[in-house]
């Protein structure tokens, strides 16, 4: 045994592999999941998303738990007791929301506003990678606030379901296709908006703020616009944003609540081309934006 | 060997304003001191070198790649130290070194490693596990310098490196960065601060409003100057002396101008004046700054490969 002591370890080069650029998107893209969720970060960082998610799980198992005591119940006083699988995309909304309003703020603008795209842009990256990288970041965690509660009420519907649970889940195998298209949708488009707002707002409060506002203040400008008879108005019923996902979700679940839009003769179809069009101008926006900030 | 930097006719402009002007110069490896006062053009010549900027004008080559046409291949062996704030704030050293290295494409655990090696070589070992928005002025930059190093670059870029620091924190930062090129990394460092290039490096490229005025070795003896001295008498028989030992030296009545020469000139000059027991007054160096050369705009260019 000896006393020395190493005071000074050098540099030691590395010869290892290198990754190149999918290893720089995939550390990007796991940095982005562990910044939203808080891993890593102050307590204070933890709250909110973590609060939300337990939220969204406590609507879950209430509502399985709510199933299993009233299951008869609702069968003899008829549907609509206990909210549908297409239902369920209300009672997470504002959840959801909320969680994109925090998400897609703290994916961009920290890196933005405390100068951090220096360092990404230094690497092998272009702005594309690092895009899509948070992109996938903001699609994996928001889709498992999207898809995890519902996830969890479909196992708990089959087990406490009379018919079994193998045949529960047989008989309802659409389910495993139509709630993750329905999330897409939501998804998609509040991904999309909330990105192109964070990529021009400083402020993350002001960001979230805005995003906020945006699908809160449309939805009253549609439903007046559904009274008003002046020539054209029944375009202005498409300005409700928040509507187009629900309108593609009612499509799928066969749901017949109307939105002004379906009011004001707009089909399916329309919605969808409204979300693709936010999508593209929102992407557009988002990439012109930083490719002059690289 | 490859030059690090070649920079043919290169001429980079935003709009009116001419950042890089028709320059030409092949950079060596080893320890570069790009200097200019502020808007010179360093930091965008830096941008250029990572492909974030394109010339408007002339090619760039960075370790035998071209940055306008393979970026990904440059930036893959570069490490680069802004100059501004770059660090987030919510993230421990270990952590954002770490995802540094992973940017660069170090798979992760030896991502962590290196983190954790990289910052016990800047000095920040204890402070590792403490959030960034803690740190201060002079542990933000190691914690840059250490995020530029952390992947093994063949070229570290530094932008003003010890911006912002006291003089304590200067004079480390300059250490760390001298021990770099021990450890065979190629630096070009930018900075307005002539005596840091002084202290730091082995050639310097001397930029002013985007035009080229110097890119050539460092020579210290040159920086040395001459030793002024003034003895009790034989002035000229220490003359003599200093000649024979080949020293150029001009005498004026009981004054002696010697030199220029490196660190040993005092010692000989004393050697010979306590031989001849002339009687030693006074003596001082004039030693000349590299602001000295920077100013002198009208010196001709050393050493500037076309």
């Amino acid at each position: 045994m000896t006393d020395q002591i190493i005071y000074d370890r050098g540099y030691r080069s590395y010869e290892g592999p290198r990754l190149g650029p999918p290893g720089a998107r995939r550390a990007i893209l796991k940095d982005g999941v562990r910044r939203v969720l808080g891993l890593g970060r102050k307590a204070r960082m933890k709250i909110f998303p973590w609060l939300l998610i337990s939220i969204g799980l406590a609507v879950a198992a209430g509502l399985i738990g709510a199933h299993w005591l009233i299951g008869d119940l609702a069968e003899s006083v008829g549907d609509g007791l206990v909210p549908s699988y297409g239902e369920m995309f209300d009672i997470y909304g504002w959840i959801a929301l909320l969680f994109i309003a925090l998400a897609g703020p703290q994916l961009l603008i920290p890196d933005r506003s405390r100068g951090v795209l220096s360092v990404y842009f230094s690497r092998p990256l272009t702005v594309d990678g690092y895009l899509t990288s948070k992109a996938g970041a903001f699609v994996a965690v928001v889709g498992v606030i999207y898809l995890l509660p519902q996830f969890l009420l479909h196992l708990g519907l089959a087990l406490i379901s009379d018919d079994g649970f193998l045949p529960y889940l047989g008989d309802n195998l659409d389910i495993l296709w139509k709630v993750p298209a329905t999330a897409l949708g939501f998804i998609v488009l509040h991904g999309a908006l909330v990105f192109a707002i964070s990529a021009f707002v400083d402020r993350q409060g002001i960001a979230a703020a805005t995003f906020l506002g945006l699908f809160i203040a449309t939805r009253p400008i549609a439903f007046l616009m559904t009274e008003a008879s002046f020539p054209g108005s029944n375009y202005f019923t498409l300005l409700a944003l928040d509507h187009h996902p629900r309108i593609i979700r009612d499509y799928l679940f066969n749901n017949t609540t109307e939105y002004p839009a379906e009011a004001a003769g707009f089909e399916v179809w329309v919605s969808l081309l409204v979300i693709i069009a936010l999508v593209g101008l929102s992407t557009w926006l988002v990439r012109s934006r930083y490719r002059r900030l690289a | 060997m490859e030059p690090v930097l070649q920079a043919s006719n290169l001429t980079h402009d935003f709009g009116e304003v001419i950042a890089l002007r028709d320059l030409n110069l092949e950079v060596p490896p080893g320890v570069t001191g790009l200097v200019g006062a502020n808007g010179a053009g360093k930091t965008t010549l830096l941008r250029v070198m990572l492909g974030l900027l394109h010339p408007t004008a002339g090619t760039t080559t960075v370790l035998g790649h071209n940055p306008e046409t393979e970026p990904l291949e440059v930036r893959a062996r570069i490490g680069y130290m802004p100059e501004g704030d770059c660090l987030p704030k919510d993230q421990t050293a270990a952590d954002f070194v770490a995802y540094a290295a992973q940017l660069a494409g170090i798979p992760h655990d030896e991502a962590r490693r290196r983190s954790s090696e990289t910052l016990f070589l800047v000095g920040l070992e204890e402070e590792r596990f403490r959030f960034l928005g803690d740190f201060s002025t002079g542990m933000q930059q190691r914690v840059k310098l250490a995020q530029a190093i952390v992947h093994d670059p063949d070229l570290l870029l530094l932008d003003e490196p010890a911006s912002g620091l006291d003089p304590d924190g200067r004079t480390q930062m300059l250490a760390l960065i001298k021990r770099l090129a021990e450890f065979d990394i190629n630096v070009i460092v930018s900075s307005h601060v002539l005596t840091d290039i002084e202290e730091t490096c082995d050639w310097v490229v001397m930029l002013d409003a985007g035009d080229l005025l110097k890119s050539g070795p460092l020579e210290r003896r040159e920086l040395l100057g001459t030793v002024d001295v003034e003895v009790l008498e034989r002035a000229e028989t220490v003359a003599e002396a200093l000649r024979a030992r080949g020293i150029e030296v001009s005498v004026d009545g009981r004054r002696l101008e010697a030199g220029p020469g490196d660190e040993t000139l005092e010692g000989a000059i004393v050697e010979e004046i306590a031989s001849a027991r002339a009687g030693l007054v006074r003596m001082t160096r004039e030693s000349t700054s590299l602001e000295d050369l920077f100013l002198d705009r009208d010196a001709p260019e050393r050493d500037v490969p076309q």
